[in-house]
């Protein structure tokens, strides 16, 4: 759920910020022609993008592919017990010709049951599945060392430092990188001047009893930068010098 | 020279080497702590440590010496007075040289660290607790000891602290740890009340059982023996160095040190004696039973490390603290050795801890598997390699001894396991298809790695030879047996080994496995952790609250104070309400006339 919601804000962003603005350290490119590139992505896309519009009186649009509705599928769930029942199955099942054997077996209950049409059955199918699954899990199941409760998740939190704190630098510290921080003002100017006009946007954007997803618009005019970009460009690195 | 000074100045100087990279930079100004610094004092450290060593091998001198006393008050000091016998003459060379080869793992396991100098330090600083705790002669200086290892081993268990787990985990380890500081509080208490004393020597034999309780609660919560067990296998959540000298082969045995310490007072007290045998050989049996169905390779040599502690404490019951001490020594080789190799393991597989997806990794990280197994074959207690000295001579001793039967199954059926789930994890690890990723570059050409792991190889070999060879027992072992209690160890061994090798059969058969009870107890911990820590702790705060609330609050401060009291008047006026009529006119009627008949006669 978590990768599925970042995915989506992902793609917007990536669509709209060019990828060397993306990392804080990389080569900051000149404030100034950021806008200009943001128009120029803006435009290309048209309004090919329809988040969901609010108080504008259209009618409701198909939301954008990748964005999350509040409710799953019966195609999301069934997809969802099947990779879930295959990595307990390979949590069980330690060697891989084992593994692909029993998955080759469970590959073909699913698609027995692939084009049954009738939903209340199909439902009843999907219960009896995740109820099995539920009786034949593996108590200690394999997770990756970099997922929600792996043993390296997280691991490095404690060296991410948010960005404000280069605010906080000695002078003297700050003289030794004085075009960074030359150029972090001038991202900073880019920031302030940007501000209100990104919480213009979500305000107009938002419907009025909240917003139903958590993707953010692109931006929409021409100079404008899409709202609450800062906090993905001067987002941590992964892993810490 | 003579021998006793020479081990005194010798001792003090590891010491004080020791204490150098904390204390140096804090008195010169250009003077940097580095890691290859610390690993090379601890070096030093280690060098000169091996002549009081061999001085006692060769002369059997031992001391104890009172160098200093920091005054606070005039009744409240800190004597610094040291015990150089040969518990703690033997342990400094071998804390020392599995310190040094820990230190310089680190420098390369840890390279990548934005903090390393800290890391180091804390490192260094748990050390220097643990080696006063050894040399402690009275309590309280080993309660220093004691203390201080507790909260480097916090600091370093949540090095990584951005991890929820790991805070947990530190927590955890902090808590239990508490709970055993409880015993020893209570036995210096009542040591200072009733002989006035806190010196090793002055300490009375024949204690009642209370104090000798408290040195067994202690030894639980620091040893973790079964009922304070589980921050044990939760402390994996630090680096794999802080598991190698801390969690392995240093601080988990302060426990059992202190009752070797103490052990000339809990022989007398058969009902210690027994209370340690069977909290040990519970705690091996439970231990080794976890051990067999966990899939994270530092969580085997986890509870290897509890299951091996619990052997200790059946030592200890069985009046034996040479032979536990024996048991310490040759048990921190290897078991150090197992911590790096895995810490070898995973850094090359890129933090991949799972056995299930690791393989073939003989043909992939020959050095490092060649050291890990042989720590595996000295830990099951393989013919003259090191654990075969302690192991071997402790279940002598176990069949021999007029003790608890129950005991004695408990400890050969965890002996058994122990080689179940040693061959289980080496044969997953090490041989069978290679399941890693097959794109991860392999480089264990380091020398950081390559020259602690032989280091600590050789020792596991030798050790126990060495220290039999050169150390005079105190008790003598028994020496007629039959043969098939003579051959117990390597039986229950040997047996315990088919297991391995047929459960490794059928994990191979194509059948679908299942969850059955035995394996859910086991995966689950014996389900000691939700049970434990839901109930106790709700309980604990639920009845905390009502105090707070009902009986301080309520009772105490309302009902004892202004409530209570205007209740009791509130009761008195409504009985005596009831007991007059209220006509006031006639009561002012009566009044005045009593007065005027008064005044008339004065």
């Amino acid at each position: 759920m978590r990768g599925c919601g970042d995915a989506g804000t992902r793609a917007h962003i990536h669509a709209s910020i060019p990828p060397a603005a993306l990392s804080p350290r990389a080569a900051l490119p000149s404030p100034m022609n950021l806008a200009r590139l943001m128009a120029a992505a803006a435009g290309a896309r048209g309004r090919a993008c329809a988040w969901p519009p609010g108080r504008s009186r259209e009618p409701p649009r198909a939301a954008e592919a990748g964005a999350m509705a509040a409710y799953l599928t019966h195609q999301q769930k069934v997809l969802r017990l099947y990779k879930k029942s295959l990595r307990h199955l390979e949590s069980w099942c330690i060697y891989r010709d084992k593994y692909r054997y029993f998955a080759c077996l469970l590959r073909e209950r699913f698609d027995k049951n692939k084009d049954v049409k009738d939903m209340v059955k199909a439902t009843e199918l999907l219960r009896a599945g995740e109820e099995e699954f539920w009786a034949t899990q593996h108590p200690q199941p394999y997770i990756f060392p970099d997922s929600p409760g792996g043993t390296s998740y997280e691991r490095y939190e404690c060296y991410k430092v948010p960005e404000w704190c280069l605010d906080f630098w000695h002078p003297s510290e700050k003289a030794m990188y004085p075009d960074y921080f030359a150029k972090r003002e001038q991202w900073k100017k880019l920031q302030r001047e940007s501000w209100d006009k990104e919480i213009k946007q979500l305000e107009e954007e938002t419907p009025a009893d909240g917003p139903k997803t958590e993707a953010l618009p692109p931006a929409r005019k021409e100079g404008h930068l899409p709202p609450l970009w800062w906090h993905y460009v001067t987002r941590p690195r992964e892993m810490p010098m | 020279m003579e021998p006793a000074l020479l081990i005194n100045t010798l001792m003090i100087l590891t010491l004080l080497v020791i204490l150098t990279p904390i204390l140096l930079p804090l008195l010169s100004k250009t003077m940097k702590t580095t890691p290859t610094l610390i690993t090379h004092t601890t070096k030093t450290a280690f060098i000169i440590s091996l002549a009081p060593m061999s001085l006692f091998m060769w002369t059997n001198t031992e001391s104890i010496t009172s160098y200093w006393e920091l005054k606070f008050i005039m009744t409240f000091k800190i004597p610094l007075s040291f015990k150089f016998d040969q518990y703690s003459m033997m342990f400094f060379p071998i804390a020392l040289l599995v310190t040094w080869s820990i230190l310089q793992f680190a420098t390369w396991y840890m390279h990548l660290e934005p903090h390393i100098t800290k890391f180091f330090s804390y490192l260094s600083m748990f050390l220097i607790a643990m080696l006063t705790l050894t040399a402690a002669n009275n309590m309280f200086l080993l309660f220093i000891g004691w203390e201080g290892v507790g909260i480097m081993s916090f600091m370093l268990i949540g090095w990584w602290y951005g991890r929820a787990d790991a805070n947990t985990a530190a927590l955890q380890a902090v808590l239990y740890n508490r709970i055993g500081d409880i015993g020893l509080i209570l036995t210096m208490a009542w040591l200072a009340l009733t002989s006035n004393t806190w010196e090793m020597q002055t300490c009375p034999t024949h204690m009642q059982t209370l104090p000798l309780l408290g040195l067994i609660l202690a030894a639980t919560g620091k040893s973790a023996q079964f009922g304070l067990h589980p921050w044990l296998p939760a402390a994996m959540e630090g680096p794999t160095p802080v598991s190698a000298l801390l969690h392995s082969s240093t601080m988990v045995v302060a426990g059992i040190f202190l009752l070797i310490r103490t052990h000339y007072m809990l022989e007398t007290n058969q009902l210690a004696l027994t209370l340690c045998l069977c909290l040990g050989a519970l705690s091996t049996l439970f231990a080794a039973t976890c051990a067999l169905t966990q899939n994270d390779i530092k969580k085997i040599i986890a509870f290897s490390t509890s299951s091996q502690l619990g052997l200790m404490m059946v030592t200890i019951g069985l009046n034996l603290p040479q032979l536990a001490f024996l048991h310490i020594s040759t048990h921190a080789f290897f078991k150090a050795m197992l911590f790096l190799c895995s810490g070898s393991i995973i850094h090359n597989l890129n933090g991949e801890q799972d056995i299930r997806k690791m393989g073939n990794l003989q043909k992939m990280l020959p050095t490092t598997t060649s050291c890990f197994t042989i720590g595996n074959l000295a830990l099951m207690g393989t013919p003259f390699l090191a654990g075969f000295y302690s192991k071997d001579v402790i279940i002598e001793n176990l069949n021999t001894s007029y003790l608890n039967t129950w005991a004695l199954l408990l400890t050969l059926l965890a002996t058994a396991f122990t080689a179940t789930y040693s061959m289980r994890m080496t044969l997953m690890v090490q041989t069978g298809q290679t399941r890693t990723n097959p794109a991860i570059m392999m480089d264990e050409n380091n020398p950081s790695i390559t020259q602690p792991l032989t280091r600590l190889t050789l020792g596991s070999i030798m050790a126990g030879l060495l220290i039999t060879s050169y150390i005079t027992p105190t008790s003598i072992s028994p020496m007629t047996m039959p043969t098939l209690t003579k051959t117990a160890a390597m039986t229950t061994t040997m047996m315990g080994l088919i297991l391995a090798l047929e459960l490794s059969t059928l994990t191979h058969n194509f059948y679908h496995p299942k969850q059955t009870p035995y394996m859910n107890f086991s995966s689950s911990l014996g389900y000691f952790n939700p049970l434990t820590h839901r109930l106790n702790i709700t309980k604990l705060l639920n009845n905390s609250q009502k105090i707070a609330t009902h009986l301080v609050d309520l009772s105490w401060y309302k009902k004892m104070g202004p409530e209570g009291l205007t209740d009791f008047q509130l009761k008195l006026t409504k009985t005596s309400t009831i007991l007059h009529t209220g006509l006031i006119k006639t009561y002012l009627t009566s009044f005045a006339l009593s007065t005027l008949i008064i005044l008339s006669t004065q």
